[in-house]
Order: structure tokens, then C-alpha cells, then sequence
């Protein structure tokens, strides 16, 4: 039978486990509060820059005599900007929802035909204002392309993918470079693939396997743009998975290479499903 | 009388509405878009005034050699080191106190980017440049005689 010296002994073994084990997780907690803060900084900057820079550009406007083609140049890079800042805003509203399993039902919306060439078309129209700041010209090359069937996809979030490949090539390409988008149909597999190619960042076949990971950014791109937080092309993946295709990231000689393919019809019999359970539901 | 005038930043936003307004102005503006093409033009030209990004790319001379978290800051000290009389400020987003502190240390003026209208800028230049005071009244007067409202 223990003597009351002895249980003494082992509470005081205890606490002091306890207390080491306290430490530990109080260590652990600093660590995660002090990536938050990095983060929210991080992702504060991002949002607030392009808006800060428009409150100059109209300042400039307002402020000096310019002339019609000036003042369209400016209007231009506010448009730009805007741009910049709508994109990262729904980014950072994706990025909550993705991590986690259970809040990603709050992303599911009804699926519907999308021409991803005309989308392609649209979007590169939208960041040629950005990419022309940088002197970098997007093209979309659409043959055979346009000929492609359209793939059943949750519209909003695909163009999220896009916006995303395509501003991280405007982000990293070479200045006076092309970013080429095409892409084709691929009657075997019943899919449709996207390739965006641009030239700026060397990426080894490592940094291929982990360009989508979160927060993952290579040394170059770090060098290249020191604010970026490296969740652009992890949303893509997610929401590529999502649809149950794939995204790949390739060097092709001296250009990056992503490819993202969709299935036409990958998730219509699922969809069939739901709704089905839906009806049977009610 | 035009002076020349270099303006280091990556971030073309900043820049371009920043150039537009001194070329405006007259002076010759100078731009560097990250620390090795600032360091370059530094030395190869007769520069008046200076701003510098702290947050900044290295460039491909610089890399390795210098954090891109504060590629700036490298380049307050060669200025203060080296051009000891050259007008210099700081436009940059940075918000750390102590790295605030190591900048203005280097006799470099901090104003935090985004915060500070373009106006207040401008200002602060132009009385660098012209050797005048700061004076809100001047800058209106100087507007007025432009034509150029509020």
C-alpha cells in the first residue's frame, strides 16, 4: 500500500509532466500565432495594395494637367489594379472555405456547361491590362480550341483556377515574353486539356511536383515577388480536385508548362445523383 | 530646375502614378524595378533624389547576398554610406518598428506606402528638390496658378 510520502512524490512527477507538457503546447501555440500574423499581413497587403495604388493613379489623375492618352494609360492600370484586387479578394474568400472539409459544401454550386476556350478568351482580356504593365502579351491560340465540347463545371470556381494560373504567369513571367493559353479536346479520355505556357521562373522537377502546395513558393519567385503567399495555385488544385481532374506543372525547355485537364462529362452522373437523393429527400 | 530623380519599387502601381506626377513636374525620373538595376543606376548616374521599396527584388546581382524582405533597407545604407548628401526617402508598406528605426538611422525619410496620399509625397519631394519649405499654402497657391481645383 502506498505510503502518503509516495503519492506526494508522484503528483509532484506529475505536475511537473504537466507543466513541461504545457510549456510545450504554449511554444506550439506562439508558432501558429505567429504564422497567422504573417499570414494576415501577408494577405492585407495583397488586398490593400492594388486599392492603395488606384487612390494614387486617380490622384495622379486629378491632380496634374494630362493628355487623352495619358489619361487613358492611367485609366488602364487602374482597371488593372482592380483587377488585381477583385481576384485576391475571392481568393482569400476560397482559401477559408477550402481548408476545410466540412465548409466546402458552402463552395458546391450547380454545375453547368463551360466553354473554356470563350472563358480563356475572357480572362486573358481581363489581365492584359496587368500583363502590358510588365510588357508581357497573353494569346490565346484557339485552334483547335474553339472546337472543343464544353466541359460541366462549377463556372465561378473554374475561373478562379484560371485567374489564378494565368496572374502567377503575369506575376513571374519575363518581361517582353508571351504567355501562350490553348488548349484541345481529347476524344479518348472524353476531356478537355488547358496549357498555359509562359518563361520567367526555372523550376526544377521538384519545385514541379510541389508548385501547388500550400504556401510552397520557390526561392526565384520569392526574389521575384517577396509578398506573395503561394496559395494561388493550391486553390486551383483544390478546386481542380474537386472536379475530379487533374493539374499538372512541367518545364518544357525554358517555359513553365501548366496543363489543367477537365472531364466534359466527370461529374454528370454524380450530379444525377444528387439530385435524384435530393428529390427522393423531399 | 529639373533635377533627376530615382525611384526604386517593384511595384508598378506605385511607380507609374509617382513617375507621371514628377515628370509633370519637369524633373527626369529614373526607374529601377528591383535593388541590383537601383544599385546600377546609382552609380552610373547623377541622381538628386532617391526613393527606395524595402520590400524589393533582389535582382540577379544581388541574390543571395541580400534578404528580399528588406532588399531596401541594403540600399539605405550604400546610399547613406556612399552619397552621403543625396535626398533620400523610404516609400515602402513595412510596418516593423525596429526595421523602421534601421532605415530612418540611415538619414533616410520612412513614409509608409498607401497611407500617405500621393500629394503628401509630392510635397515632401518637391520641398527636398526646390530647397523650400514644406507649405500646404504654397502647394495650393502652385495649383491655383495651374488651374487646377481641388
Amino acid at each position: 500500500m502506498p505510503t502518503e510520502s509516495t503519492d506526494v512524490y508522484d503528483l509532484k512527477r506529475q505536475i511537473e509532466r504537466l507543466e513541461k507538457e504545457c510549456e510545450g503546447l504554449q511554444q506550439r501555440l506562439s508558432d501558429v500565432e505567429r504564422d497567422r500574423v504573417e499570414y494576415l499581413q501577408n494577405v492585407s497587403h495583397q488586398i490593400v495594395a492594388p486599392l492603395n495604388a488606384i487612390k494614387w493613379h486617380i490622384e495622379n489623375l486629378t491632380e496634374t494637367r494630362v493628355s487623352i492618352d495619358r489619361a487613358k494609360k492611367v485609366l488602364r492600370s487602374i482597371y488593372s489594379q482592380a483587377t488585381l484586387a477583385a481576384h485576391l479578394a475571392k481568393n482569400f474568400r476560397l482559401m477559408s472555405n477550402l481548408e476545410t472539409e466540412h465548409a466546402l459544401s458552402a463552395l458546391k454550386e450547380p454545375l453547368q456547361e463551360v466553354e473554356l476556350c470563350r472563358l480563356l478568351v475572357n480572362l486573358a482580356d481581363d489581365f492584359q491590362p496587368l500583363a502590358w504593365d510588365r510588357d508581357i502579351k497573353i494569346v490565346v491560340d484557339d485552334n483547335p480550341f474553339a472546337s472543343a465540347p464544353p466541359v460541366l463545371a462549377m463556372r465561378p470556381l473554374i475561373i478562379q483556377v484560371f485567374s489564378n494560373i494565368i496572374e502567377n504567369a503575369v506575376k513571374y513571367a519575363d518581361s517582353g515574353t508571351t504567355i501562350l493559353i490553348s488548349g484541345e479536346y481529347v476524344s479518348g479520355s472524353d476531356c478537355v486539356v488547358v496549357r498555359i505556357k509562359d518563361r520567367g521562373i526555372s523550376l526544377t522537377e521538384a519545385d514541379t511536383k510541389k508548385v501547388s502546395q500550400r504556401g510552397f513558393r520557390t526561392d526565384e519567385a520569392k526574389r521575384k515577388y517577396p509578398a506573395g503567399t503561394g496559395f494561388g495555385l493550391y486553390i486551383a488544385r483544390r478546386i481542380i480536385e474537386l472536379h475530379e481532374g487533374s493539374i499538372t506543372c512541367e518545364m518544357r525547355n525554358l517555359d513553365v508548362v501548366f496543363s489543367v485537364t477537365l472531364s466534359v462529362r466527370g461529374l454528370e452522373g454524380k450530379a444525377r445523383t444528387r439530385s435524384a437523393k435530393d428529390r427522393s429527400a423531399n | 530646375m529639373p533635377k533627376t530623380v530615382l525611384l526604386i519599387d517593384d511595384e508598378q502601381g506605385f511607380l507609374e502614378p509617382l513617375a507621371d506626377a514628377l515628370e509633370y513636374e519637369g524633373h527626369r525620373v529614373l526607374k529601377a524595378r528591383s535593388a541590383s538595376e537601383g544599385l546600377a543606376l546609382l552609380k552610373a548616374e547623377r541622381i538628386d533624389l532617391v526613393t527606395i521599396d524595402i520590400m524589393l527584388d533582389p535582382g540577379p546581382e544581388l541574390a543571395g547576398s541580400v534578404d528580399e524582405h528588406n532588399a531596401g533597407l541594403f540600399l539605405c545604407r550604400y546610399v547613406q554610406k556612399n552619397y552621403p548628401k543625396m535626398d533620400a526617402f523610404c516609400i515602402s508598406v513595412v510596418t516593423d518598428v525596429g526595421l523602421i528605426r534601421q532605415i530612418e538611422a540611415c538619414g533616410v525619410r520612412f513614409l509608409r506606402k498607401g497611407e500617405t496620399p500621393l500629394r503628401t509625397v509630392l510635397n515632401m519631394l518637391r520641398s527636398r528638390l526646390t530647397g523650400l519649405a514644406y507649405s500646404s499654402e504654397r502647394e495650393k497657391r502652385r495649383k491655383d496658378d495651374a488651374g487646377v481645383g481641388d
